[in-house]
């Protein structure tokens, strides 16, 4: 007897008969989106044309979001066939990506609008870098031109650094799982790191060469822009030549323009650092030597003024002894004629200069007599002259 | 035992705070030379730093999802 199978259980069977037999990761479909929309809010679900052949559709739905998607944009879709409970073919769809610079160019353009509105570009919210790194995180494909560029302006600029490099494709199917387990590695805040070395990185570098819209999908990848945007640690994003932008550049805390300008924002250049310490020298020591110039100069003005007041004092004492000894001179030269004419007065007033000229004085009871009336006849009368003297008596009057 | 690493940047951060102090318009002439001092001595450190030339690049190995 034929086996029995239930509705349900031959729906299963089917879907297990596709999965084994057609492998979604090994191909991609291509073709052009037609009546996208999002069922209940949540699953994208979409119509994929075939370009060539219009009539030949596909069904695709998805249990997650897939990025941006607008009808009439050309796209590669991963996915695995199946068939729904209401027996509809369909691809479950794992991965899309434009294709093409045009469909890129409007996926590119939709997810920037939306993440500019959320906020992921906001200055605001832009951190500093610290001005001497110790661990750089970088991000990148070990086999690109990048990686040297980044590493070879890093030496010449600056050193002592350690750089903790996250080997990733930076295109291709792989690079954005990669990008975003490098992030999370990085960022991971135990870190299984050696016992010498302590702490996260300083700073994460993201970068890569140039390239067309389409190569640089991972960079505008919206699951990496919000791994930018999440990172704990501040994030600089460069990529390729300066005219190239990517979401990335947008939503990192620094963008710089070339793999090289990368290294350039991360860390200073030596030379500068050189400089700037020489002229840190110079300044303070003159600012010291200015500070000492400074008092020395008061200290001098105070000696100088000291000096003339000293000298003032001295010129003001020899003034007023000259003029004492003036004074003196002039008064011991009158004095010294009032002697003199004093002496002249009093030598011409000596009695005894008259008597030596024949005049003699007659006393009488010791009083000089001057009238003869008082004198009596018989009287005693001393007589001295100019030498010696007599005794004698009035004998007559006249 | 492993030397006390050098921390440049907190190095180069008290040197920038001493250079705040002399450009005051003030400067305390003893306060001045100890500032002085130690100034030279973390520019002097800086500048042994700067002769380092090596970078070291270190592989990590993340677990892809």
């Amino acid at each position: 007897m034929d086996a029995v199978l239930s509705v349900s259980d031959f729906l299963k069977l089917a879907n297990e008969v596709l999965r084994l037999n057609i492998q979604g990761s090994a191909f991609a479909i291509e073709g052009e989106v037609s009546g996208f929309k999002i069922v209940n809010g949540r699953w994208p679900s979409f119509t994929l044309k075939d370009e060539q052949h219009d009539e030949f559709q596909l069904a695709c739905f998805a249990f997650h979001e897939i990025g941006v998607v607008e009808d009439g944009m050309r796209v590669r879709i991963w996915g695995a066939a199946t068939v729904s409970k209401w027996s509809k073919f369909q691809l479950t769809v794992e991965r899309v990506e434009p294709v093409g610079e045009g469909a890129f160019k409007r996926a590119y353009e939709a997810l920037k609008k939306k993440l500019e509105l959320e906020g992921l570009f906001d200055v605001a919210r832009k951190r500093a870098l610290p001005r001497f790194p110790k661990r750089i995180g970088l991000i990148t494909s070990g086999d690109a031109a990048a990686y040297g560029d980044f590493l070879r302006i890093l030496n010449n600029r600056w050193g002592g650094v350690v750089v903790e490099h996250a080997n990733v494709h930076v295109q291709g199917k792989e690079a954005v799982d990669e990008i975003l387990a490098a992030f999370q590695a990085l960022n991971a805040p135990t870190r299984n790191v050696r016992p010498d070395v302590t702490g996260q990185c300083d700073v994460i570098v993201l970068t890569r060469g140039g390239g067309s819209l389409e190569d640089l999908h991972a960079f505008n990848d919206e699951h990496v822009a919000r791994a930018v945007y999440a990172s704990v640690i501040p994030v600089v994003c460069g990529v390729g030549h300066e005219r190239d932008e990517s979401l990335c550049d947008y939503v990192a805390d620094v963008r710089a323009s070339t793999p090289s300008n990368a290294a350039e924002r991360v860390v200073p250049n030596r030379e500068d650092v050189l400089f700037e310490l020489q002229m840190t020298s110079r300044m303070m020591e003159e600012r010291l030597l200015g500070c000492v110039n400074e008092k020395k100069t008061v200290l001098e003005n105070l000696a100088r003024v000291m000096t003339h007041q000293v000298h003032r004092q001295k010129i003001h004492l020899e003034a007023i002894t000259q003029a004492l000894k003036d004074q003196t001179a002039r008064w011991i030269a009158t004095l010294k004629t009032r002697i003199e004419s004093s002496t002249r007065l009093l030598t011409n007033l000596d009695p005894t200069r008259i008597l030596s000229r024949g005049y003699a004085i007659a006393s009488a009871n010791g009083q000089v007599v001057k009238d003869v009336s008082t004198l009596e006849l018989g009287s005693d009368l001393t007589v001295q002259f100019a030498k010696g003297s007599v005794e004698t008596t009035v004998k007559c009057k006249r | 035992m492993p030397k006390k690493e050098f921390n440049f940047g907190k190095a180069f951060e008290e040197l920038e705070t001493i250079m705040a102090w002399f450009e005051k318009e003030e400067v305390d002439l003893d306060e001045g030379l100890k500032k002085f001092e130690r100034g030279l001595e973390l520019a002097a450190a800086c500048k042994a730093t700067l002769t380092e030339v090596e970078n070291k690049v270190e592989k990590i190995k993340t677990k892809f999802l």
